[in-house]
């Protein structure tokens, strides 16, 4: 059983960090900045509870906080970048925050042993959860608790009118502005609210995992992250939920049956997917599909 | 001062590898308008794939290896076409994104399973030979890589506006639309262009092989940022940019390594790809057709 | 309403606007008419703030808009429709005039939270309102990309109305239309006029220009040749050499 309470944490997690890309993505930017913001969350909540002695809970929202500040300050120079040129831009900030943690030392002494994050040899000890006699499904369920509220937030944008200008603006922001949309305004707050997504994210990583370093936060987990929304649909929040599970229960059930070789067949599979669904698995057809069939059954 | 000097030297002959891929990202960007994130892993690949002439023959010449590594890169370009850009409709530019990363992640992998992840020995010519100029040393297999690097530019130069086929190349980086309809067969420009640039990254790829001695899959990440980060302070789409922004990155990169070891040095080549997009976003040499 | 004084465009050494003087006053419908070329749309663009001015000045309702972005313009109160439909294809027809509901009236009138955030039930009313002008109610959940052609035409004026403009600025909205068409069109428009919009229209297709302005100014070369009621220009012998070329 733990092990697939290991795995919900896992897509729970991922999920998390899909969903950062795909509010970002609605508006037209395709980021690859968001595992840097993850990273952010990441070592501002383990900071917090393991070297301050912090709650979680608390620790979770600051991180929340510093990460979306971070996004906020990426957004505004983000909006001079256009199309293409944004995808290198924040790659290459993704990269930078990768090799600023590299380089990060901050120890302190607890007892006998030095805790903190090291450099390269990365944060280790991050046992708030263990400390605190948590078990794998408590851990699970507290994830998801955030993971869920999350989505519910997003679908909520999504049907409201925000959530429609968020939409307008990543279609056509000439037509957009036309109609008095605040380009501005709704570019760097879908970032800033990608970017605290993200870092909640990233604590709970951080704390289920118990031990982060740089290479947590590469290019793959970046691409990770806009793969999730691309391959799941830009449709609705499910798209990207769906994508994870698809993913890594590939990638985990892959193990088995695969092997070494399911590395290799992931990269397949990804060019794959976009050749047969261009628009991501839950595309505005099988979205419509699906509720009729609901409504169908409704109706019945 | 004459670290510095010689860091420079060291730096922007090695710069010229740079520039060749980043001229690959920059032509695909320039003609299709689209980012192929598989390029730097099919350089790569294609240089691997040079090591097989050694597998065949064992003790041949590098040059042949560079041969292979050139031809292999072509064959590569154009499977990257065919799976990432040939079938995938226009309208949808996320798919190809996505699909050009399965394909770096596919490329990758690869690598890692023939090599079992362990890196392989690149042969180099004149790597005994160290000319002087003045207090400078110049390594003789730099200059070589230099050397063939430029002749590979100097050949792309003249293929794009020498011949046909370049002029339709240009043709459909400007107006693919009105380019179809003057006859142009947009759909063989797009695959000539990949296998074009694949030709050049699989040099690049064995260029670095070469200068470093070795060849390892973790080169690919490094080399895929670098290489953007090249295209964009050279201007997506500009040649010349690419070829100018490749020596200096090289440049640079060398000279942070030199001032602030190898850890830090990345993190300032970031910082100057910043620079760049805060004070000139367009690059070096901007596009001056910028439709998208 | 709205004054444009020496106003020009310049594109290096291309003058795509020059020396434009053009005043519309309130509630006028305004036609503005010309060869291929003649800067029209470049008129519109300066306008609505798309293009930068290269000199003069802009004023609408007295006040100099030339430092304001296009957003809030529109919040000012100048709304546009585009020459070749720019529509959010990938939403819905109610959902592209909701999202263009951003008049300061619309913004005075409801809070920051409940207009972004809240539920539909506010705007219900107007936003049908809306769409039975333009005939599009019953394909409220249609996405706009699924539209016929006239349709969509429909659609854009609704979204552009969905704004409470003061001064609308129509770019070609006959292109493309039948003579049954048009005539439906000459009368949304006369009956926009009775509800207090002043218009501005662009236009080439001569029957719904020539039937509906008050007044028509003539540009060539962005430059304005002619300017008077629709009897003078058409006999103006500077306009027939402009549209045909040669001797008048």
């Amino acid at each position: 059983m733990d092990f697939y309470f290991g795995l919900a944490q896992l897509v729970g997690v991922h999920t998390l960090l899909g969903l950062s890309a795909y509010i970002v993505l609605l508006t037209g930017q395709v980021s690859l900045a968001q595992a840097g913001f993850f990273a952010v969350g990441a070592y501002t909540a383990g900071m917090l509870t393991v070297l301050a002695g912090w709650h979680l809970v608390p620790a979770l929202g600051i991180g929340a906080i510093v990460s979306a500040a971070t996004a906020c300050a990426v957004g505004f120079p983000a909006l001079r970048v256009k199309g293409l040129m944004l995808v290198i831009a924040t790659l290459a900030f993704g990269e930078a925050v990768r090799l600023f943690f590299f380089n990060f030392d901050y120890q302190i002494a607890k007892g006998d042993i030095k805790v903190g994050p090291l450099g390269g040899e990365g944060f280790r000890q991050i046992r708030f959860f263990p400390e605190n006699g948590w078990g794998t499904l408590e851990v699970m369920l507290f994830m998801w608790v955030f993971v869920l509220l999350v989505m519910a937030l997003l679908w909520w944008f999504d049907r409201s009118r925000y959530g429609t200008a968020l939409r307008a603006v990543g279609e056509d922001e000439v037509a957009a502005q036309a109609v008095g949309i605040n380009l501005t305004a709704i570019k760097v707050s879908a970032m800033t609210v990608g970017g605290a997504i993200a870092g909640i994210g990233g604590g709970l990583y951080a704390h289920y995992t118990t031990h982060i370093e740089h290479s947590s936060f590469n290019i793959l987990v970046a691409t990770f992250a806009l793969a999730y929304p691309i391959v799941g649909g830009l449709q609705s929040v499910f798209g990207t939920l769906i994508a994870v599970i698809f993913v890594q229960a590939f990638l985990i059930e892959g193990l088995r049956e695969l092997g070494d070789w399911r590395n290799l067949l992931f990269g397949a599979l990804i060019v794959l997917a976009m050749n047969l669904r261009p628009n991501g698995i839950l595309d505005a057809r099988a979205l419509a599909a699906l509720k009729r069939a609901f409504t169908r059954g409704r109706n019945a | 001062m004459l670290d510095f000097l010689q860091a420079v030297s060291d730096g922007v002959l090695f710069g010229a590898t740079y520039a060749l891929i980043g001229i690959g990202f920059t032509l695909v960007f320039g003609v299709m308008h689209k980012l192929n994130l598989a390029y730097a892993a099919a350089s790569v690949g294609g240089a691997y794939a040079g090591l097989l002439v050694l597998g065949v023959m064992a003790g041949a010449p590098p040059w042949l290896v560079f041969l292979c590594a050139f031809a292999a890169g072509g064959v590569l370009g154009y499977l990257v076409y065919l799976s990432c850009f040939h079938f995938i409709p226009l309208g949808s530019p996320l798919a190809t994104l996505m699909a050009t990363v399965g394909m770096l992640l596919l490329i990758d992998e690869v690598i890692v399973h023939f090599t079992n992840g362990m890196p392989l020995a690149y042969p180099a010519m004149f790597d005994d030979v160290m000319l002087r100029a003045g207090e400078l040393t110049l390594r003789g297999d730099l200059l070589l890589v230099f050397g063939i690097a430029v002749l590979c530019m100097v050949g792309l130069l003249l293929l794009l506006y020498r011949t046909r086929l370049g002029l339709a190349t240009r043709a459909v980086s400007q107006q693919s639309v009105a380019a179809q309809l003057c006859g142009i067969r947009v759909g063989l420009v797009n695959a000539m262009t990949f296998v074009i640039t694949g030709l050049l990254g699989g040099i690049a790829g064995a260029l670095i092989g070469a200068s470093v001695g070795a060849l390892s899959p973790l080169l690919t990440t490094p080399l895929t940022v670098k290489g953007l980060i090249v295209t964009v302070i050279g201007g997506l789409g500009s040649i010349p940019g690419a070829i100018i922004a490749g020596l200096l990155v090289g440049g640079f990169e060398n000279v942070f390594q030199l001032f602030r070891g190898v850890t830090e040095r990345d993190l300032y080549v970031m910082l100057l790809l910043f620079v760049f997009l805060v004070f000139r976003p367009g690059g070096l040499f901007e596009s001056k057709d910028d439709h998208h | 309403m709205l004054d444009l004084r020496q106003v020009a465009r310049h594109f290096g050494g291309v003058r795509a606007v020059d020396g434009l003087e053009l005043t519309v006053g309130d509630g006028e419908i305004v036609g503005l008419i010309g060869p291929n070329g003649s800067g029209k749309s470049t008129t519109v663009n300066l306008i609505t703030g798309a293009l930068p001015l290269t000199s003069g000045v802009i004023y609408f309702r007295g006040r100099d808009i030339g430092p304001l972005p296009t957003h809030l313009r529109l919040r000012a109160g100048i709304a546009r429709t585009f020459q070749n439909i720019r529509l959010f294809g990938q939403l819905t027809v109610w959902q592209n005039v909701w999202v263009a509901q951003n008049s300061l009236e619309d913004r005075a009138r409801r809070g920051f939270f409940s207009r972004w955030l809240g539920g539909r039930a506010g705007v219900r009313d107007e936003i049908t309102q809306l769409l039975e002008f333009g005939g599009l109610a019953h394909k409220r959940d249609e996405l706009a990309a699924n539209l016929a052609f006239g349709e969509q035409r429909r659609l854009e004026l609704a979204r552009a109305l969905a704004a409470k403009p003061k001064l609308l600025l129509l770019d070609e909205p006959a292109a493309g239309m039948n003579s049954e068409e048009i005539g439906q069109l000459r009368e949304r428009i006369v009956s926009l006029r009775q509800r207090g919009v002043t218009i501005l229209l662009i236009e080439h297709v001569m029957e719904l220009v020539m039937g509906v302005a008050d007044r028509i100014a003539v540009l060539n070369f962005g430059q304005k040749i002619a300017e008077g009621a629709p009897a003078e220009i058409q006999a103006d012998p500077l306009v027939r050499r402009a549209y045909l070329g040669g001797k008048a």
